[in-house]
This record gives C-alpha cells, structure tokens and sequence, in this order.
C-alpha cells in the first residue's frame, strides 16, 4: 500500500538534544505507537508532522506532496491532539465546538455529539474550570469529530480514570473503521500499545530505534528455562541470564540452533510481555537497528 | 460478535497460524454456521492483542480457502461450505491434537508401547465417564 505520509532524513537540534535523522513511512489503516522514555522527542516529532516545531533538515511528505507549502490546506486532512491544549481556558466546550467544526469541512456534528454524551462532558463549563480528565474527554471529542483521514494523538488517555480509557479504546477501533483512516499515537500505556498498536516506533535519545511489527518484534525475544547450566561466555542472541539455567535472547532463533547444537534441553521457552521487551530496548546500548 | 479464540503466544506456532485453525474448528464443529458474521480485523486485532497485520493473514489464508468471504462495505461471513470440507477439518484437528499428545509423551521419554496402554487407558475411563 502507499504510505500517507513519508518523512526523509528528518533532523531537528534544540540547544544540546538532536532529534533525527528520522525516515519513516505510514501506511493507511494501520496505527502507529510512538514509544519512548519522557523526552525521546516525540511529542518534536509529532509536532514536526503538524509543522508546528520548525525541521531544521529533512522532509515531510503527506499524499506524495511536501507540507512546506505555503498553502495548509493539507491540514484539513490531519487532526491533532496535543499533551495539553494551550489558550481554551476562557472557553466552553460549545464555544471550543464552534471554532474547531469551523475549520474542518469533514466535520461530524452528530458524532460528536455522541461523543460528549459517551463521555459525560459539560459544555457549558469553562474550560479552565474542568478537571484534567475532562479537558482530555473534551479534546479528544474534539479532535475525533473532525473526522480527518489522519489523527496524531499525543498521551490521549493520561489523567483518564480507568473506565473513560477502556472506553476510548474502543472509540479508537470504531473510529478507524469510519473509513479508510491512519493513527499515531504516543503513549506510554501499555494497555494503549497491545490493544491498538499494528507497528511499534522506538525513540531513543532522539534516535529511531526501528519500525516494528507487533507480533513480528515480540517473536525474536524469548525466555529459556534450561535444564543444565550454561557455560560462562555469552550464548548467541543472549541479552541477560538470571542465575545459570534462565537466559534472554532477542534472536531467537540464532539461540535456539546453539542450544540445539549444542544440547541443552530447555523445560519451557516463553514470550516476553511488550512492557519487558520495551524496557530492554529502551535501557540496552544503541547498536542494532531495526527495519 | 466475539469468538471464543485464545491464542498462545508462547507457542511456536505462529499467531496467524493458530488464528486461521480455531476459525476453521469453529466452522467445521458447526459453531459458526455459514452466514455467520465475523468480527473487522481491527476489532478482533484488539481483543486478541495482535497486529491487523496479523489478523488480515489469517482472513487472507481463510478467505483463499473458502472458509469466509468478504464482502464490501458489510463486512466478513462465514462462507457455505460442503460437508467433506468440514469433515476434513474435523479429521485434521483430532488428529493433530492425538498427534501432539504422543509427541508430549516421547519427549517424557515414554515408548510407543507405553504410550499405547495410556491411551487405552484414558479410552476405558472416558468410555465409563460417557456410560454413567
């Protein structure tokens, strides 16, 4: 399938943190998690998409067509939920309505009224007077009923009680059969990754990690239990050891044919949770990139 | 329209692998009769915690093989199939599962002729089990 959006050799220095260089692409129907620890660079990343951050290098492709123009009619095909919404304290939530179905002609008034009525939000409230969960229900309505073909969600369920997150969750399915539609989300709930996520985005220090499959990253990690103990060196694929008979690859499959070769039996060999071969490729060394 | 799928992720099966044969048992046992229809992708994807990726291969595999059809816009049904089909699925299932449990006994070291005498034996129980 043609990717929507493309970014080439994108780079972006802030006083002593680079971001870049990053190539991606992104396919339709498909989501996308961005993944990171706190200041990876992707909520930079997402907003380069918007072009709201300036690039210093690189390019930003949406339908085959650089968003440098001058012309934006290109955002009409983008929504954009940022960590927090800047300037709607001194609105309400219908005046927040008002302004935003103004500039998307994709507007859908009846979804979002089904929305606020899913989500309990009062519009006649203040926006500055609406608890942090709130503020989030309500921006999240807002940026789903502009109905665009491409949604970037920054931490769409932080501060969301645990109900409004499983929730959104299915709002979030629903809403990418309303059509053919593309998601990137950033987030650090695992919840959020294992239900939505098709391909995982690591950042690491303003490095890309890798674009991965789901299922395809979680198949090369496995736990041995080994009936005999191990030599001393390292195994191939070996990322960690507890005690001599438990080991973790991240090559399966190269560990596996040593173990085989070299007759070590093995009582069970499981998968690891996403949350654990997060951790590893977020505290390992740079060394190996992915597809 | 949830299905009663587990997938076991520590298997060394592959995840469309293991989706594509419980949507075959399903069918073949006459628990999804034709017309029946199937979840999206997307939808089952999250309730499974995979990939559409991975969903989409299964539906692929299934659809080749005549098991589901899809049709646009309305979604994925369980297609008509003939009764030797369902039967061949059937055989292949319990087969594959007897198949399994003589493997999980070699491994333990048993021999054939063990393995034999246990199979009797579970036959003689289930058979009381089905009489009482």
């Amino acid at each position: 399938m043609q990717p929507w959006l493309e970014i080439m050799q994108l780079r972006k220095t802030i006083d002593d943190f680079q971001l870049g260089p990053i190539d991606l692409s992104f396919e339709p129907e498909t989501i996308h998690a961005l993944i990171g620890k706190n200041g990876a660079g992707k909520s930079t990343l997402m907003k380069m998409l918007m072009n709201l951050a300036k690039k210093d290098e690189g390019q930003i492709r949406l339908f085959g067509q650089s968003i440098q123009n001058r012309d934006e009619s290109w955002k009409q095909h983008i929504s954009y939920l940022p960590q927090t919404l800047i300037g709607c304290n001194s609105f309400t939530g219908l005046e927040l309505m008002k302004l935003t179905s103004h500039w998307y002609s994709t507007w859908d008034q009846k979804y979002f009224d089904q929305l606020v009525q899913m989500f309990d939000i009062p519009l006649r409230k203040l926006y500055r007077n609406l608890s942090q969960g709130v503020q989030k229900k309500l921006s999240i309505a807002l940026t789903l009923a502009c109905d665009t073909d491409i949604l970037i969600l920054d931490e769409p369920t932080a501060h969301m009680d645990i109900p409004s997150k499983q929730m959104l969750m299915d709002i979030l399915v629903e809403w990418m059969e309303r059509s053919e539609k593309l998601m990137i989300i950033a987030s650090h709930q695992t919840d959020d990754i294992r239900k939505l996520a098709d391909y995982l985005i690591v950042l690491k220090n303003g490095q890309l990690l890798g674009k991965f499959e789901k299922e395809e990253l979680a198949s090369r990690y496995k736990r041995y239990f080994l009936q005999q103990p191990l030599p001393n060196k390292p195994i191939p694929g070996e990322i960690g050891r507890k005690g001599k008979q438990i080991v973790i690859t991240q090559q399966q499959e190269n560990t596996e044919q040593y173990l085989i070769e070299h007759q070590y039996d093995w009582i069970k060999a499981e998968s690891l949770e996403l949350e654990e071969i997060i951790t590893i490729m977020l505290n390992q060394p740079i060394y190996q990139k992915g597809t | 329209m949830e299905l009663p799928i587990q997938i076991a992720k520590d298997s060394p099966e592959p995840i469309y692998y293991q989706l594509e044969e419980q949507i075959k048992a399903l069918i073949a046992s006459g628990q999804l009769p034709a017309g029946s229809p199937l979840p999206s992708i997307r939808a089952l994807s999250k309730d499974l915690e995979i990939s559409v990726i991975t969903t989409r291969r299964a539906y692929q595999n299934l659809e080749y093989e005549g098991f589901i059809q899809t049709t646009q816009g309305k979604g994925t049904f369980v297609a008509d199939i003939d009764d030797t089909k369902k039967e061949k699925v059937k055989t292949e299932t319990v087969y594959k599962a007897i198949q399994t449990a003589v493997q999980t006994a070699l491994r333990h070291d048993y021999t054939f002729a063990e393995i034999e005498q246990i199979f009797q034996q579970v036959m003689v129980e289930l058979r009381e089990k089905e009489g009482s």
